[in-house]
């Protein structure tokens, strides 16, 4: 999955509070040629540190150590346009119908095909080589892609 | 009681006195109009009449019978009347009138127009009877009515609530359920990651796959509509796509051929889990080296069963390495057991077949 790497990646900062799965999902963008720039735990830890140094992309899970937080970060986040948010979340009833600006929804549990090509479809997007509508390539079970996204 | 022109008393061998003497003590409230007088006027009443209206025999002949109307006589009720005398018509309403004393009562009417010999209406003859009676009783039938409906509509709004609360405690329950997937998984992975290659990190790898595939049964049967069904087809597909993104396109192929199947969730787990464990199995066992292949892997619904064949081209069952664990194996065999099913493990030459048939409840 790691195969077809694309440039040097995107630096991603990573919005959960629990450890392992944060820790495992650190390894796994590593393995995909991504870099994680930061962890957090709190709404308040996640704000901050994607305002201080505005990642490519910002994986936000809605429950986080100070209660169903999620969304307004990911509203927060989504606000720079250098950031694309993509929560993932068991919960995805908890992600309004506008999807807060993010991309879109992984759900948990993930595999990691569906971690891995929204993540390479962000990337091809961001260096120009692919269109702004995502195509069949991100019609996966356990991806919901937002409405605005859509072609 | 309607009396036509050629059913006159005069044609019964009876004493006209004797109809009188019998009218007047019937138990029926009855009076008789003259149709020809002016204002027809009340002629004669029997006993039940005075007492039903509380009026004297003298204080109602010689007036009209409106005098028993009141404020709350139907004046759509009353209009009939006087539409079916005008028009000389029988007639059978039902009203409020009063009584003398001013009290109300539900009076039930039957008017009958009487003719002479020459068909010509004489007189109006009515009987009455009071249902003040069955109008309360109806009433009374309707307040019952609209107190069973209060408490239906009570007990209908408490069930509602316990459904929500139900609805909200699945939905919690399900999301920690996806939650604790997610974290047993990253463990896995996790320790995989750091024991060195070799047979142990396989194992966990393999460990981490088959929480995979239940995790995916598990977000399949919550993320639908109905959470008692689970879509076999709809698993299949992505289990496939997901081992396939794994294959080199130029050597392995997967392929897979499901019928549209839902069935009950109890069954999610354990189908998936075998659908998972023969087809990686087949992939990993039947191509050694570089041996070029196909897996193909089918379910049918047939006769009340679920019917499924998976097979490959490969190297067939006795070639396979010897394989002393044999853990996918026997892992499949415990799970056909559980779902109560049977297995055959045939040599296909090339390569190996797995027949399993599985009895779906007539439910399903």
């Amino acid at each position: 999955m790691g195969g077809d790497r694309c440039g040097k990646g995107l630096r991603v900062l990573v919005v959960e509070d629990e450890v392992l799965i944060a820790l495992e999902l650190e390894c796994l963008l590593d393995d995909l040629g991504h870099t994680t720039i930061g962890v957090a735990a709190s709404s308040r830890e996640a704000i901050a540190l994607g305002q201080a140094d505005p990642p490519d992309v910002a994986l936000v899970d809605v429950h986080l150590v100070d209660g169903p937080t999620g969304v307004e970060v990911g509203r927060t986040l989504s606000a720079d346009p250098r950031t694309t948010v993509v929560f993932m979340t068991a919960n995805a009833k908890r992600v309004p119908d506008d999807y807060a600006g993010a991309f879109g929804i992984i759900a948990k549990p993930y595999t990691e095909r569906v971690v891995a090509s929204v993540l390479h479809y962000l990337c091809e997007r961001r260096a120009g080589r692919t269109g702004d509508r995502p195509g069949p390539e991100l019609s996966l079970d356990g991806f919901n892609l937002a409405p605005r996204a859509r072609a | 009681m309607k009396i036509e022109n050629d059913a006159h008393a005069s044609d019964f061998p009876l004493d006209g006195n004797v109809l009188l003497g019998a009218f007047a003590s019937s138990p029926t409230p009855m009076a008789l109009v003259d149709a020809r007088q002016p204002d027809q006027p009340i002629v004669w009443v029997n006993d039940a009449f005075t007492q039903q209206t509380g009026y004297g025999r003298h204080e109602v002949v010689g007036r009209n019978c409106r005098m028993l109307q009141g404020p709350d006589s139907d004046r759509a009720e009353v209009a009939r009347i006087r539409a079916a005398i005008a028009a000389g018509q029988p007639c059978e309403v039902e009203l409020f009138n009063y009584r003398k004393d001013g009290t109300r009562f539900w009076n039930a009417m039957t008017i009958n127009p009487v003719r002479n010999a020459e068909g010509v209406v004489t007189h109006f003859y009515s009987a009455q009877a009071d249902m003040t009676e069955k109008q309360r009783l109806e009433q009374a039938m309707r307040n019952a009515n609209d107190e069973l409906e209060r408490l239906v509509d009570l007990r209908t709004a408490d069930l509602s609530a316990a459904l929500e609360q139900k609805t909200a405690l699945l939905h919690e329950v399900d999301h920690r359920v996806k939650n604790n997937l997610q974290v047993i998984s990253s463990l896995i992975l996790l320790k995989a990651r750091r024991t060195p290659e070799g047979e142990a990190r396989d194992a966990l790898q393999g460990i981490a796959e088959r929480v995979g595939a239940l995790s995916t049964a598990h977000r399949m049967l919550y993320s639908a509509g109905d959470a008692t069904r689970f879509n076999l087809q709809d698993f299949a597909a992505d289990l496939l796509s997901d081992l396939n993104a794994g294959l080199d396109p130029e050597r392995t192929h997967l392929e897979g051929a499901f019928d549209p199947i839902a069935v009950s969730a109890a069954m999610a787990a354990p189908l998936a889990l075998m659908i998972h464990e023969l087809t990686t199995n087949a992939l990993r066992h039947a191509f050694p080296g570089d041996r070029a292949g196909r897996v193909t892997i089918e379910a049918r619904r047939q006769a009340e069963a679920l019917h499924i064949t998976i097979g490959d081209d490969g190297v067939g069952l006795g070639s396979a390495a010897p394989n002393p664990a044999g853990f996918g194996r026997s892992l499949v065999e415990m799970v056909v057991r559980q779902l109560r099913g049977a297995i055959a493990w045939h040599e296909n030459a090339p390569g190996t077949r797995v027949e399993i048939r599985i009895p779906l409840g007539s439910e399903d």
